[in-house]
């Protein structure tokens, strides 16, 4: 049997395996409440949190994007690292504050605590706007690991498994799991992708750097290849790094599924050691897949920019053809990536469902009508996105970008207003739509970045800038928050904290 | 309330480390046109960037380990210390 076969056995009995863990996931419920389906219960301890944080961070983008975009670039794509890392790092703004009151309002999804941060007439269309923002982001996002997932599975099997029919099948296998076992389903099969992913990753790069000779002959090559992808980065370039790290730390800690794991940890501590583990994974998985990339240069030679998201699963279709060893590390390593990116894909759906029944339509309810809402639009949402994953121009990298310019918008209305009580409903309102109409719209003008910095982080300064001058003029229309009923409460370093009386 | 305190410190300068680090990852006091020198089979402005990201994981695991993070928020008691834990 050659690889391709051999492809296609892993991925029925992975598939299989899945559908197993969402039938346990769901005789573990122990009510039909959103607050069961969509946060676990609020029951995920260190070990499990750990893992469905990684496996929902690093994604579809991360094992094919991320190689794509350091072959296009070289080994300026180091930056990825960093900006992995500054996530981690930006989680410290949010989580100490967001938590308590999260545990102490019984919090569902990032909608939750606007409800209770901001009151006045400007509230309500503040809280719809950060939830189109973040529905819109998370529809893009479940849009890229469609599009990863037919790439993995269609190469790997060497085309025996078309790219239409591994986008919808898997699609309808994650709906499937999803809605039975909601986010205990979610976090234990995270788990156990979190685990493959790091295996397979190891395993593809040892057998890349076996077979280039080490990492010096893998430069030196690339050197020869393409020697810009080697130099010292020209000073453009070295603002676009900054820049990138500045977008992805700030949006990426207002992922709503992120956003949701804070508030589904069993404790405190449990969150602290997750976030403390998890600041060292970019340099198990985001260096590795750069040093892939930066490998490819000198065995591929791609000129389509679109191609190059499939540098991974064209290394695995070489290193699978072997036979022997190889055949299985491989297929590991495809059962690894196919996992990372359904991993991510679930978690998104599930967030979407949450998002827009409780903040996008208003059903605050606790009861299983809410619940059965959620679940159907998901469901409708990713039979909507599979039509755009079957167009296959757009590169993983600009879908990635497009999603963080739309994120950091909501940074005034999370970041902002967690430590300053002063910001207001209005001018946050005002500077969230200043700042996504100048970004979508140069974006959508072909203008991506202004001076090497993203027209995103110029668009949330400005955003920022309206926010904060606003509510500095603001006086008297809106009552202050504590005599809304708001008390204050001591964050983790006796700093204060927002919170009401009366819970949700 | 001194220990509260000292975590506290400890927690500021972590993060004044990690900016420090980040801005000397960014190899912008480098001339574009050097000719290329290796480190750990790396090219030494990304041996140096990688070097600031394993300091950065260090430092901000540090910092994460003296977090505290509450699932009780404060009830207003007038007090401007910390929680008795902190």
């Amino acid at each position: 049997m050659n690889f391709g076969v051999w492809g296609v056995v892993a991925l029925v009995v992975y598939l299989v395996a899945l559908l197993g863990v969402a039938e346990i996931a769901r005789r573990a419920k122990r009510d039909t409440s959103p607050s069961d389906h969509f946060l676990a219960g609020r029951s995920l301890g260190t070990f499990v949190l750990f893992l469905t944080l990684y496996a929902t961070a690093y994604s579809g983008n991360s094992l094919l994007g991320y190689p794509g975009r350091a072959y296009r670039d070289g080994y300026s794509f180091i930056m990825a690292t960093g900006f992995m890392m500054s996530i981690i790092v930006m989680f410290h703004v949010i989580v100490p504050r967001l938590r308590p009151l999260a545990v102490h309002h019984a919090f569902v999804t990032p909608g939750d605590y606007l409800r209770l941060r901001f009151s006045g007439p400007w509230a309500k269309p503040l809280r719809l706007a950060v939830a189109i923002l973040m529905s819109l982001a998370l529809a893009n996002f479940l849009l890229a690991q469609l599009k990863a997932m037919g790439d993995v599975a269609s190469v790997v099997t060497d085309g025996r498994i078309s790219y239409p029919l591994a986008v919808i099948g898997l699609a309808g296998v994650i709906l499937f799991y999803e809605t039975r076992g909601g986010m205990r389903a979610v976090a234990w099969t995270d788990a156990a992708q979190g685990i493959a992913m790091l295996l397979g990753l190891a395993a593809l790069f040892g057998w890349l750097m076996s077979e280039a000779g080490g990492l010096t002959e893998i430069t030196r090559a690339v050197a020869v290849r393409r020697p810009s992808a080697v130099s010292v980065p020209t000073a453009m370039v070295c603002i676009n790094w900054v820049s990138t790290i500045v977008l992805m730390g700030l949006a990426s800690v207002l992922y709503p599924q992120a956003i949701q794991r804070i508030f589904a940890a069993k404790s405190g501590r449990a969150l602290k050691r997750s976030f403390a583990g998890m600041t060292f994974m970019p340099l198990a998985t985001t260096l590795v897949v750069t040093l892939i990339g930066v490998a490819a240069i000198a065995r591929f030679e791609i000129t389509n920019a679109a191609d190059t998201d499939e540098i991974v699963p064209m290394l695995l279709r070489d290193w699978g053809a072997a036979g022997g060893f190889s055949t299985w590390a491989a297929l590991l390593v495809f059962l690894g990536a196919l996992s990372a990116i359904m991993s991510t894909a679930d978690s998104c759906l599930l967030s979407l469902g949450s998002l827009l029944s409780r903040d996008l339509l208003g059903r605050e309810g606790g009861d299983e009508k809410a619940t059965r809402l959620g679940k159907l639009l998901a469901g409708g949402i990713l039979v909507a996105t599979i039509p755009f994953a079957l167009w296959r121009e757009l590169t993983l990298w600009r879908l990635i970008e497009l999603k963080m310019e739309l994120l950091i918008q909501c940074v005034p209305a999370f970041l902002i207003a967690l430590h300053w009580s002063r910001l207001r409903a209005g001018p946050v309102f005002a500077g969230i739509v200043v700042g996504t109409i100048f970004s979508a719209g140069l974006s959508l003008a072909g203008v991506t970045r202004l001076g090497g910095v993203h027209i995103g982080v110029v668009g949330c300064g400005l955003n920022a800038l309206i926010a904060v001058i606003g509510s500095l003029r603001q006086s008297g229309d809106e009552a202050p928050i504590d005599e809304a009923g708001a008390s204050r409460s001591r964050g983790p370093f006796g700093h204060s904290i927002l919170s009401t009386t009366s819970g949700t | 309330m001194n220990g509260w305190r000292s975590r506290r410190s400890l927690h500021r300068a972590c993060m004044v480390l990690i900016v420090l680090l980040y801005i000397v990852s960014v190899p912008w006091y480098r001339d574009d046109g050097a000719p290329l020198r290796l480190w750990f089979g790396l090219p030494d402005w990304v041996a140096v960037a990688l070097l600031c990201y394993v300091g950065v994981a260090i430092v901000n695991a540090v910092a994460w380990s003296v977090t505290e993070i509450s699932d009780v928020p404060d009830v207003p008691d007038g007090s401007n210390g910390p929680k008795a834990s902190r």
